[in-house]
Parts: C-alpha cells; structure tokens; sequence
C-alpha cells in the first residue's frame, strides 16, 4: 500500500480527527484509474544494435485533487496520486525477451509493480480543458525508489481526465543490471511514457 | 452519554489519532481506491529453449513468432587433433530449420538436413504449463514425418525413403535452476537402409542447468536399441549462451546426426572420449 513517509503528524492527525469525527468538509474529490478505459503504459530503449518496446494496459491507481476540478490553482499538499503497473504484464513483443525483462532485469516475482506516488507541484490551463501538470513523487522500480519529477499533459473528458506523462529513467538509478559481457541491446536511458483516463471515485469504483 | 462521557471517550481517541505513525498519512486516509486484482501471473518456464541440442523441449514460441536454425556437426573426430582444426576442416553435416508458432503452445517447424537430404515437418504442441507443488512442469506432444530424397543404394528401398516419430515431452525445473526433460518416442522407420520399416522405441533424457541469466550447461541422452551402423546411445554435452532472441549452443557429442528421425535413431560412434565431435546449433526468434 502506498505510503507517505515525509511527518506531518499536525495536519495528518487534524485530518484524521475530522474523518474520525464525521464532519470532513473538504471538497477534495477523488478520481480512479478507469482500468476499461485505454490506459497504455510504453517504454522504449534505444540501444545501439536493437531498439524495442513494451507495452501494458495494467496501469491503476487515483489522483486526488484539493477541489472538485483541475484548476490553475489546483497543486500542492492537499492533492496527491498513486499510480502502478503491473509489470509482469510488459509485453515486447518478443516471449524471450519478456522472460529475460520479468526474470532478468525487474524481477518481476519480488518487485510486481513499478509505482508512482506524490503531489501536483502545479497546474497550468494551457487551452480549452487542456492542462499541463506538473508532479513530484517518488518513483519505485525494482525496489529501488527515487525523487522524481514528472510532467504530464491533462486533458478534461467527460467526468474525468486523460492524462499523458512522458518521461525517462535510467535503469542504473534503480539498480537494473545490464547484461555486460555480449550483445548489449538494452539502453540504459529508457522513455516512458504513460497514458490513462481517471473518473471521479464512486462508492462502487 | 453525559458530557463527562464523551470527554473521557475522545480524549483518548484524539490522543490515539495522533500518535497514529505519520506513515499512515491523509492519502491512506482518503483514498478509497484499492487494488483490484493480483498482479498478472508470471508464465511458466522450465527450459528456456524450445529444444536441447537435438531433443525437443516443451517450450514452445509466442503466437506469430519465427524461430530460424542453423546448425553444425563436424564429422572429424576432436581426437583427429590440430591436422584436421580438432574436426573444423569438415566436412560437416548442416541442418537449417524454420519454426513458426501458429498459437502461444504450438508451432510447426520444417527442417533440413544435408544428410541424406533429409526434410522434415514437425508439429509440437504444449499441453501442460503448471507449478505443480511449486515445481514448473510443462509436457508436449510433438509429431513429424521426414523424407530422405537421397537413400543409400541398396535395392528394393525406393519406396523406404520416409521416416515418421512421435514424442512425449516432460519437462520440470528443480531448484529454480536445473531443468530436466524426459521424451519418450515411437520412431518409424530408423533405419531407412533396411526395406522393412519397423517402429522402434527411443527415450531421450535432456537435463540444462542455468548458471545466469545469460550461460547454461547442457547435457543429453538418447536410449535406442542397437541396430546396424547406429549401435551407440548418443550422448550430448555442451554450453549455452542465451540473449533473449538468440540461442547459441555450443557442444560436444557422439552424433553427428541432427534431424530428429537421424539422431533419434542412433549413433554409429562410441561415446568416448576419441569419439566426441564438435558442434554448434545458433537460433534467432524473428517476428514480422
């Protein structure tokens, strides 16, 4: 489960209490990953000899906003996410090479899921229902987790949002051994690019 | 409940609330989301090679994808020593093979041989991929008929010239580490210089062992009964470097007979020592 690890034992507890005692006022609202939605997870490494992806549709989690809508003042402690793949399901295309990603590199058996989770540092309207966020998290991959930061474009569809965050890691950062003796085919660099469509929570979603 | 009441009820509670570990923060708190579901199950693997070097194993090729051989047999002896390169002069017998998985547990495969130009249609189908007791066990059936457009000239075998076998194919990994293979197999035909063809039984024994993720040792038997010219079990020995698309595996062994109605019928060389032969097969997954 996610976790903050950061004290903010005041706010956490004045929270707590107004939820313990029934009178939570805040207009916070609450989205979830629609997993029917078309959620698309990519990485691409761009090696010398062999360029490849993979590809998922089992990204889930929330966002939660310090209102109901994203507005240009929507940032800031008050709103938070978590986000997480399923990474067993990565398919590159290739079986083999699947197995060597799941057994190999993210060990997938102790690591199941890569996941993302922080904070909307800040919003920007940056056109009709379209905006461009800006988050700050801690990105954990292969048990390794780092201080990240992620920028994503956010467009208003129905209820919800589609958003879009493009970013890259490197696998040294998160303790991914590349194979070094031969036919080095995987890049340290790799390009992620996430893709999902959130909803607002309901009591059944 | 009088007031003294509640206060003596939510002192505590407060107290309890805030001396909650910080770790249990305002998004835990809030969110209502949860997980739905257990992360996607990792498939089963035993042998990470859809064959040893001439034994099939029960792996089989994800739909759509292509498998192309090129494999070696140097038919010198290692003992003929450095006059003959330790067997690389050759000649050498050559088998080129294409695979294609028409779904996730069966593919067809066709095969050439130099020997006896020997052609070779094969079906394998996975019928079983489970962790029994924790143990990874997959089997097959696997199926081919291989014809020789090029027999010995012994009079009456014209119409002798095709050879037919099918093989169980249990496998198991022990240990995370060493996968084991049992293939028993019905061979029609072994022997194509004789004009009867007779249906023999042969079982081959394939055992790999993974050292890391990219090098393994391998190592093979084939039981089958004795027979002129191929009196010897085959044995097979060899290394195996892995790079998730290509399979290179280098080997010694007592049998230069490659396609599966030649090795499963024997060897004419003993397995010792002087006997051994050099020997490579290299396979590359393509897909379209």
């Amino acid at each position: 489960m996610p976790r903050t690890t950061d004290g903010r034992l005041g706010r956490v507890g004045l929270l707590a209490w107004f939820l313990a005692a029934g009178s939570a006022g805040v207009s916070a609202q609450e989205y979830h990953v629609d997993r029917e939605g078309e959620n698309r997870v990519t990485f691409r490494s761009r090696a010398s000899i062999e360029e490849f992806e993979g590809v998922t549709d089992r990204v889930d989690g929330y966002v939660l906003l310090d209102g109901e809508r994203l507005t240009p003042e929507t940032g800031g402690d008050d709103t938070g996410f978590y986000l997480e793949v399923d990474l067993a399901s990565l398919d590159t295309g290739i079986g083999l090479r699947d197995r060597h990603m799941r057994d190999n590199y993210l060990e997938v058996r102790d690591h199941p899921y890569a996941s993302y989770e922080g904070r909307i540092v800040a919003t920007e309207v940056v056109g009709d229902g379209r905006f461009a966020v800006s988050s700050r998290g801690k990105l954990s991959i292969h048990g390794v987790t780092r201080e990240v930061e992620v920028p994503c474009e956010v467009e208003a569809r129905g209820e919800g949002y589609r958003a879009r965050c493009d970013f890259q890691v490197l696998l040294s950062d998160h303790d991914i051994e590349i194979p070094s003796v031969m036919f080095l085919k995987l890049a340290n660099e790799i390009r992620l690019e996430v893709e999902f469509t959130v909803l607002p929570a309901t009591p059944e979603r | 409940m009088s007031i003294p009441q509640m206060t003596r009820f939510l002192i505590p509670a407060t107290v309890l609330i805030l001396l909650l570990p910080p770790g249990v923060g305002a998004q835990e708190r809030t969110a209502r989301w949860q997980r739905s579901g257990a992360p996607t199950e990792v498939p089963v693997t035993v042998f990470h090679s859809t064959q040893s070097a001439n034994l099939p194993t029960a792996e089989t090729l994800g739909r759509g994808e292509w498998l192309f051989e090129i494999s070696h047999r140097f038919l010198p002896a290692v003992s003929d020593g450095a006059g003959a390169l330790w067997g690389l002069d050759g000649p050498v017998y050559n088998r080129l093979a294409l695979s294609y998985a028409v779904a996730d547990n069966a593919m067809l495969g066709i095969t050439r041989s130099n020997l006896q130009d020997n052609l070779d249609l094969s079906a394998k189908v996975r019928v079983l991929a489970s962790r029994a007791g924790g143990i990874p066990v997959m089997a097959a059936l696997n199926a081919g008929v291989a014809w020789n457009t090029e027999t010995p000239a012994v009079f009456g075998i014209e119409d002798n010239e095709r050879q037919a076998y099918a093989q169980l194919i249990v496998d198991a990994l022990l240990g995370e580490r060493l996968a084991l293979g049992v293939t028993p197999t019905l061979l029609n035909n072994p022997r194509i210089a004789d004009i009867d063809a007779e249906t023999a039984f042969a079982l081959g024994l394939s055992g790999q062992l993974y050292l890391s993720d990219q090098a393994s040792l391998l190592a093979e038997w084939l039981v089958s009964e004795d027979r002129p010219d191929l009196g010897h079990d085959a044995g097979t020995f060899g290394i195996e470097l892995e790079t998730g698309g290509h399979f290179f595996k280098l080997i010694l062994t007592n049998s230069a007979r490659m396609n599966p109605t030649q090795f499963l019928g024997g060897t004419p060389f003993e397995f010792s020592a002087g006997e051994w032969r050099l020997g490579f097969n290299v396979t590359r997954v393509l897909k379209f």
